[in-house]
């Protein structure tokens, strides 16, 4: 068979059927579009060539075969209204649906929230105050969406802590965004207030806020543990541990429980963690292991509303999902319009 | 590859529907820079004001930054308000981008995903355009989580009403694993505690080792390990009340007084009794080796089918389904992991070992795995117990063929004493989870005394007192080159190469440059230590490109940045990186002050020799 004309019988060709040739010839093949599929077919050497043909010729003639005799069956039956998407996609899993229809979201309507707030003064959100107000009393879990506020919690815990004179530490897992936390709290509490370690460095180690990587905090209570105290341990009084979902880091997680367990036990603990799966885990588990009840908050919802967008590489746009806002746990049902284009866009891509 | 649609396409249509800022999340650092360079020939620009602006802020930020004045990217940033962003660029490149992020003077940065943890810059819109990434050679699907972070920089409080995510085909998407990502929750967090050798030496230098198990009975893992046996304890219970009917009969323990018996019988027809070589590891694992185990087989997971002895040499057998739902067989020593999940079934005696429906289910299964997943500890029994039925078998008479119990047992036998093999199993798997952690402390504290870093009585040796000041990636490495005194008068910058070779573990090809001859001996030294130390800890890649590397930066204070990264292919950023890595270790070293005084100073003339240009730059 001619390479053009092979070329146009795989593409012509249901992908599923694609996949089945595919399979033991494309490594990961399940992951590829239609059209990638057909032009790493097309690349193979001519003997695998001759093969795929053989089994496009199979495929197509029972292909034939089963279309004749449904028609014939078609035939034999009363004529259903067919809509227009069932011809080209599948249905979409049938969802029970409650109450009324509801229409699809339109893009104006999307387009139409865009825009600048007005600028209002500083309200702190009801969980920024319930996490500081109980790190008076005991260890504090904040697991929400990146976004929400959680360096407001951090801050207002600090000013608490500096105001009983105790030392604070503040720890993020990346040298770089500790650099950041650096210049941010030398603005906001002055250079001779805040003191930052590194592996080779100590810069204002004296401070009564210290920042440093989860790795240096670690190093140092091992070094407090074996009574070579070279920082006033005994005045701290707040650990904050930003990101602390790198809890579950394969190379560097370990590194977040032992500093947690290694933690005196008159110091507060404040974990700021990204939305993760089950944050009360993580509080039974402080819960069980330190001296102090630990508070649990946990704030699902963005403070932003988050809405989908999709983009045809033709440069047509169209809503991503049948509703306006994207929400956790409801599911979801993709445009009809971002359905008909992808679907198009795996057939044949756009160059 | 870059997103399907062009990149300056991208921006205009973002612009038309007053979507920037946005950032463009790309699969590669190619594809950002790519992108980037697209712009030079476009008529996509900013408006004078804006670009006048973006000049004025790197003016001011070049005077603390002084590196970022030549930067390439800086004509098009300022003309066209988009920037690239990715790991290899320089810290203070990053930080001016993400400062002009900040102040709004910036349309939109291309960056990796690799960078949406972490870094603090959000903006209105982000652009997915790839619903997989490339982790370690592989393409893994985005979890939940990742994509919610990478969301998650859409809309900012206070900036912007709404934010919007953009998704915009390439060939690296799946539309679904985006929808569930950006609508699901996020993953649970597992814990991944490991036990290192520097861990074993600080917690022995402080705390004795009663103490010890109590800290590690604190971990997070112990906590989920205890969760995971707590629900096997519930099975366990279960498969306890399901045995009460068969208690003791005529004679206590009658399962096992039937079984040997049966075995007897049996035996008569052999001729030579049946004698196992299996490993005690082996012995160990085979009690898990049950249909419906997921196992780690070297070419990828498995679930079990069903165990077997192999006719000839009687080896253990496992028929296994594996990923792309092929049956295979296999000798049960090629397991390399087995996981902790089973997956019920009732098994069947006949090929493919179960109903076809299941297997279905079980590749379904495989298929949909998560990354990571828990194990269950192995613990090989230390002594090996010859096997007590088989000496029963030669030596004693049964009562059984006279006994009253006789048709009872022989009914109950076959349901009886598969409830209590479960129930053996399950008691082994909740001492296994309960015990690993403490296990595997104690592997590690024999080999740290196999070395001499701690005695019998697990005290600190001399060397085992300074060794626990070595916290880092490859410690029994340095620690033992350090005892041989394989940098004894060593040169700074040779002392730096070589522990660049050792902290590098990135395997992105660098260029090859020439080996001073110092090095290369040196190296080979250490790669035949390393190899040595293999069975206790994996070798690191030791590179001898990113030792000349380094060894050049040390060796040649006059060698400027320019000129440094100018000699190898490697990324600006990468550079950087190992430099930086490179000086946590010699802190290290530094650190031995007391003990390795001339050793502590030629770290630290390398450590002071290294800040300069942009290695001062930041703490
Ligand atoms: N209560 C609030 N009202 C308005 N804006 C807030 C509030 N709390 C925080 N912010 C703003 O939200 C943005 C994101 O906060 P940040 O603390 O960086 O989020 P994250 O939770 O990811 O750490 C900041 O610009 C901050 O000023
Ligand atoms: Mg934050």
């Amino acid at each position: 068979m001619h390479h053009d004309d092979l070329k146009r019988e795989l593409q012509n060709l249901p992908v599923k059927y694609l996949h089945h040739m595919a399979r033991g010839r494309i490594h990961r093949h399940f992951r590829l579009g239609k059209h990638r599929l057909v032009e790493l077919m097309l690349a193979f050497p001519p003997d695998q060539i001759l093969a795929i043909e053989t089994e496009l010729q199979q495929i197509l003639t029972t292909r034939q075969e089963r279309l004749a005799a449904q028609e014939a069956r078609a035939a034999a039956r009363p004529p259903i209204p067919a809509s227009p998407f069932q011809a080209k996609n599948r249905p979409p899993k049938k969802r029970p649906t409650f109450g009324p229809f509801q229409p699809s979201i339109t893009l104006k309507q999307i387009l139409e929230g865009i825009g600048v707030p007005e600028s209002q003064p500083f309200v702190p959100d009801p969980w920024q105050t319930e996490a500081v107000e109980h790190l008076a009393h005991s260890d504090v879990i904040v697991s929400a969406p990146t976004g929400s506020g959680k360096t407001y919690v951090a801050i207002q815990a600090i000013r608490q802590a500096m105001a009983l004179n105790q030392t604070v530490i503040y720890t993020s897992p990346l040298k770089a965004l500790s650099n950041t936390k650096f210049m941010e709290f030398t603005q906001l509490f002055g250079p001779d207030q805040v003191g930052i370690l590194t592996g080779d460095r100590r810069d204002n180690a004296q401070a009564p806020l210290l920042v440093m990587t989860t790795e240096i905090l670690r190093n140092l209570f091992y070094d407090a543990a074996s009574g070579e105290i070279d920082l006033r341990l005994h005045t701290l009084g707040l650990v904050i541990l930003d990101e602390s979902q790198y809890l579950a880091d394969p190379e560097r997680g370990v590194v977040w429980e032992e500093t947690i367990i290694l933690c005196p036990s008159q110091a507060r603990l404040l974990l700021l963690s990204a939305s993760i799966g089950n944050p009360q885990d993580l509080a039974e588990w402080l819960q069980a292991i330190r001296p102090i009840p630990c508070h649990l908050i946990r704030h699902a919802k963005r403070s932003v509303p988050l809405r989908g967008l999709y983009l045809h590489p033709t440069g047509q746009l169209v809503p991503l999902f049948k509703n306006q806002d994207i929400l956790q746990g409801k599911g979801y049902t993709f445009h009809p319009e971002t359905k008909q284009l992808f679907a198009e866009y795996e057939i044949k891509p756009f160059h | 590859m870059p997103p399907a649609i062009h990149p300056v396409d991208l921006i205009e249509i973002l612009r038309r529907h007053r979507l920037t800022p946005a950032i463009v999340f790309l699969t590669s650092r190619r594809a950002c820079d790519e992108a980037i360079d697209t712009f030079a020939h476009s008529s996509a620009r900013m408006s004078t004001q804006r670009s006048e602006a973006i000049r004025e802020f790197l003016e001011k930020f070049t005077k603390d930054f002084p590196s970022v004045e030549h930067h390439p990217l800086i004509p098009v940033v300022q003309e066209f308000g988009v920037a690239a962003h990715h790991a290899g660029h320089l810290p203070s490149w990053k930080i001016a981008i993400e400062e002009l992020m900040r102040q709004g003077l910036l349309d939109a940065v291309f960056a990796t995903t690799t960078l949406a943890a972490g870094v603090d810059f959000p903006a209105r819109t982000v652009v997915i355009t790839q619903s997989s990434v490339r982790k370690s050679q592989d393409f893994t699907d985005l979890t939940n989580s990742e994509i919610q972070q990478l969301a998650g920089r859409g809309g900012r409080r206070g900036k912007d009403l709404v934010g919007v995510v953009v998704i915009t085909p390439s060939p690296y998407i799946d539309l679904n694993i985006l929808g569930k990502g950006l609508t699901g929750y996020p993953e649970p967090i597992d814990s991944q505690f490991v036990v290192s050798y520097p861990m074993v030496l600080n917690l022995l230098k402080a705390h004795s080792l009663d103490q010890i198990e109590g800290l590690l009975a604190k971990s997070f893992a112990q906590f989920q390990l205890n969760q995971r046996s707590s629900i096997h304890q519930d099975h366990l219970d279960q498969i306890k009340e399901q045995l009460t009917p068969y208690g003791p009969r005529e004679c206590a323990d009658w399962i096992t007084q039937w079984k040997g018996f049966d075995l007897a019988r049996r035996r008569k027809a052999h001729r030579h009794p049946i004698v196992t070589n299996d490993t005690p590891f082996l012995t160990a694992c085979l009690p898990f080796l049950t249909p419906g185990r997921l196992i780690g087989l070297p070419k990828g997971p498995a679930i079990i089918l069903r165990q077997y002895r192999s006719r000839g040499t009687f080896a253990p057998m496992l028929s296994v389904i594996r990923a792309k739902g092929t049956l295979g067989e296999c000798p049960a020593h090629s397991v390399t992991q087995v996981y902790d999940r089973l997956f019920e079934f009732q098994p069947s005696r006949t090929i493919p070992w179960c109903q076809p429906q299941v297997l279905a289910q079980l590749k379904k299964e495989l298929s949909q795995l998560p990354a990571r997943l828990p194990t269950v500890p192995i613990l090989p029994e230390t002594q090996e117990t010859d096997d007590p039925l088989l000496a029963e078998v030669l030596t004693e008479e049964f009562p059984c063929p006279s006994c009253p119990s006789h048709p009872a047992c022989k009914k109950d036998f076959p349901l009886a004493s598969k409830l209590r093999q479960k129930a053996q199993q399950l008691t082994k798997t909740i001492q296994a989870l309960r015990d690993g952690l403490w296990h595997r402390f104690q592997q590690k504290a024999d080999v740290l005394h196999k070395f001499g870093y701690i005695t019998a009585n697990s005290q600190l040796t001399a060397d085992g007192e300074w060794a626990r000041l070595i916290r880092i990636n490859h410690s029994l490495l340095i620690t033992e080159l350090i005892r041989m005194e394989a940098f004894s008068g060593i040169a700074p910058g040779l002392l730096a190469g070589v522990m660049a070779s050792i902290s590098h573990d990135d395997d992105r090809p660098g260029s090859y440059m020439r080996l001073p001859s110092g090095l290369a001996s040196m190296l080979t030294q250490v790669r035949a230590v390393a190899d040595s130390l293999s069975p206790y800890e994996p070798p690191p890649l030791l590179r001898s490109d990113v030792a000349a590397l380094v060894e050049s930066w040390i060796g040649n204070p006059q060698l400027t940045w320019a000129s440094l990264v100018r000699s190898t292919s490697m990324a600006e950023g990468d550079v950087y990186r190992l430099l930086a890595r490179t000086l946590e270790f010699l802190s290290q070293i530094y650190g031995l002050k007391v003990t390795h005084p001339g050793l502590a100073d030629t770290a630290h003339s390398a450590m002071v020799t290294m800040r300069r240009e942009v290695l001062q730059e930041l703490p």
